[in-house]
């Protein structure tokens, strides 16, 4: 639990600090090396796009940042502490409360509508804190929503909205639990090029409001919109815009 | 995640899915149903035979020739006597026991029977003049014999209402003389309407006194000797009297059986019990069935939802959540089935009660819950296995399944 406390703690300290981090696929009988010998360190509000060719690395890197996959060697600290040990409950508490994913497919509950997708993290919260009252969940959900610009879309369905309304409706999800840090899985790669622009828009406005977003993409008109920019080739770090 | 939230997926998710939640908690239904129906035809069976005993008489003793084994007490093979039961047993039953309200002897056969030109062919029992109190016989018109026409061997008989309406139609039948095969007798009593008492029609009866059957039927020993104790406490004391007595008479040889209308009751109900529970573990097989289906399903529903695991792995859930929501679903259907099953089971035998009050097949509440909860428990044990697997789905693999 001291890790915990640590990571709850709100200080100017290192949001992220990765160490000689490995990532090795087994297929077969072929070794697969996704990230080699990775050294980063991230400071909070950041905006960061990871950029590469396909199969350098980049989303098993943010999947491993956003504790949806594990490193096969080396440390991650997170806020001061390292998350190897944790529990599956642990990291899944932490998904909750500090990280927000927004992915290529929205990923969105086909069944649910866009107020109920976006209560979803608020209801799992209950299983770590004090339940939020369903009509507390319903107010920061239409928030969230509103905020991404669909408050009028309430009760409909994934299928009933547009790509990129889709997409705000999984930005609304990731952001309603006021996450520190945004995840982002090629979040354009499936919008044409106006919605791609407007979710961009909407990443920077989270930016200014102190969310740290860590975005993968291959487009490089894209990630220049970033702050920093990571290139990754063959599961290497060959350029950060912020390297000195 | 609180049970309400994991209720409301639950919910949800059979309800997105009608037709398919209709078929999978069938099977359930049935199962279920075929225990709660089986095992209350037992319980009816059970009952109607205990009424049909109790109608018969109260503390009533049967005494019959040959020995049986004493583990039941379901009588000696009929004519495996070693010795005659005869009247003056019953006479040397009747002066010593102390413990008898009534006794009598059992003469049985068939006979013609004819008044004028209408003929019949009915059963006769041959008894003395107590066998009333003993079988409960009630006489609607006229009397039963006397002792003195018993004793004397008077040609006198009491015929069943059914008899008495095919020979005499309205006519009163009293004092009319009718031919049992060549032999004259005198009506003296006609039954009241008493219907069927364990398969023997009363109202197709008749009943003379045990000597005039004994040369009716040229027959000088007795089928056997049926008593009445003075009361419910006394029976044991009256059975070891009866015993002692025709013990004395056949130098020490015991072979007669004794038994008692509650023991004979008590191994009755042993088999019907037996019966029951067989019926009701044949069915449960099919309550197994209907979990398995249950099981099928939710295979089917992890593999459609995998994507829905991951990302609600994503934003959170813990495996403990994912593994808490599935089972709740498979346990939802089999409650489910097992409401309906039960519920529509208790109705068919309430309702197959009130046409058939005479046989009490109503669903006692000591089969009702458990089968309901013998459901509950099928659902959690078929669920589990799915649920485990939903849990353990790595996030990534879930996310990117397609």
């Amino acid at each position: 639990m001291e890790c915990e406390s640590n990571l709850f703690a709100d200080n100017r300290m290192t949001l992220i600090s990765i160490d000689q981090l490995h990532k090795v696929f087994r297929r077969g009988d072929e070794e697969i090396h996704a990230i080699r010998a990775m050294d980063l360190s991230i400071d909070p509000g950041e905006f960061i796009a990871i950029t590469g060719t396909s199969g350098s690395g980049k989303s098993t890197l943010l999947y491993i940042l956003g504790l949806l996959d594990k490193p096969s060697s080396g440390r991650y600290i997170l806020q001061g502490s390292p998350v190897e040990n944790l529990s599956d409950s642990e990291r899944a508490h932490l998904r909750n409360k500090f990280m927000g994913f927004v992915f290529q497919s929205f990923h969105l509950l086909p069944r649910a509508t866009a107020l109920r997708n976006v209560m979803m993290p608020l209801v799992y919260a209950a299983t770590y804190d004090t339940p939020i009252p369903e009509d507390e969940q319903r107010r920061r959900a239409t928030e969230a929503l509103t905020i991404v610009g669909l408050a009028d879309r309430l009760n409909h369905r994934p299928n009933e909205l547009s790509g990129g309304q889709r997409q705000r409706v999984a930005i609304a999800r990731a952001i309603v639990n006021n996450p520190k840090l945004l995840f982002a899985d090629e979040p354009t790669g499936n919008l044409d090029s106006k919605s791609g622009k407007e979710i961009l828009a909407l990443f920077e406005r989270l930016n200014k409001e102190g969310v740290t977003i860590i975005m993968v993409s291959h487009d490089p008109s894209i990630a220049e919109r970033a702050k920093r920019k990571l290139v990754l080739r063959d599961g290497e770090l060959v350029e950060d815009s912020h390297a000195v | 995640m609180q049970f309400k939230e994991i209720l409301r997926l639950s919910a949800e998710s059979l309800l997105s899915q009608k037709l398919r939640t209709a078929l999978t908690i069938l099977g359930m239904v049935i199962g279920v149903g075929a225990i709660v129906l089986l095992v209350s035809l037992g319980q009816g069976a059970k009952n109607y035979v205990t009424s049909e005993f109790e109608g018969l008489g109260t503390n009533l003793i049967i005494v019959q020739p040959g020995k049986s084994d004493k583990k039941t007490h379901m009588g000696p093979p009929v004519g495996a006597a070693q010795r005659k039961m005869t009247t003056a047993d019953v006479m040397a039953i009747e002066k010593r026991s102390l413990n008898l309200e009534a006794v009598s002897g059992l003469v049985l056969g068939t006979v013609s029977v004819r008044f004028e030109d209408a003929l019949s062919n009915i059963t006769v029992f041959g008894t003395n003049e107590q066998f009333p109190s003993i079988l409960t016989v009630r006489v609607g018109q006229g009397d039963y014999f006397t002792r003195e026409e018993d004793e004397y061997g008077r040609r006198v008989v009491v015929l069943g209402q059914n008899v008495v309406k095919e020979l005499f139609g309205e006519a009163d039948p009293i004092g009319q003389t009718v031919k049992l095969n060549e032999s004259e007798f005198k009506i003296v009593g006609v039954l009241a309407p008493m219907g069927n008492k364990l398969g023997l029609d009363f109202d197709e009866l008749g009943f003379i006194p045990t000597e005039a059957a004994l040369q009716l039927f040229n027959d000088d020993k007795l089928f056997g000797i049926r008593a009445k104790a003075s009361s419910r406490v006394s029976i044991d004391d009256a059975v070891a009297e009866i015993t002692e007595i025709l013990k004395e008479r056949r130098d020490g040889e015991e072979d007669f059986t004794v038994m008692t209308q509650i023991s004979m009751m008590a191994s009755m109900n042993t088999i019907l019990n037996m019966l029951t529970y067989v019926l009701g573990a044949i069915a449960a097989i099919s309550m197994i069935v209907g979990g398995i289906g249950i099981m099928n399903i939710m295979w089917v529903t992890v593999v459609e939802r995998t994507q829905e695991i991951g990302i609600r792995r994503a934003v959170g859930a813990r495996r403990i959540d994912i593994l808490k929501q599935l089972l709740a679903e498979a346990v939802a259907l089999s409650v489910l089935g097992g409401l309906v099953g039960v519920g529509g089971a208790v109705v068919i035998t309430y309702g197959l009660y009130i046409s058939f009050p005479s046989f009490d097949m109503r669903a006692p509440i000591w089969i009702v819950i458990p089968a309901f909860l013998l459901a509950c428990v099928v659902g959690v044990i078929f669920g589990v296995g799915p649920a485990w697997r939903a849990s353990r789905i790595e996030i990534l693999d879930a996310l990117r399944y397609e």
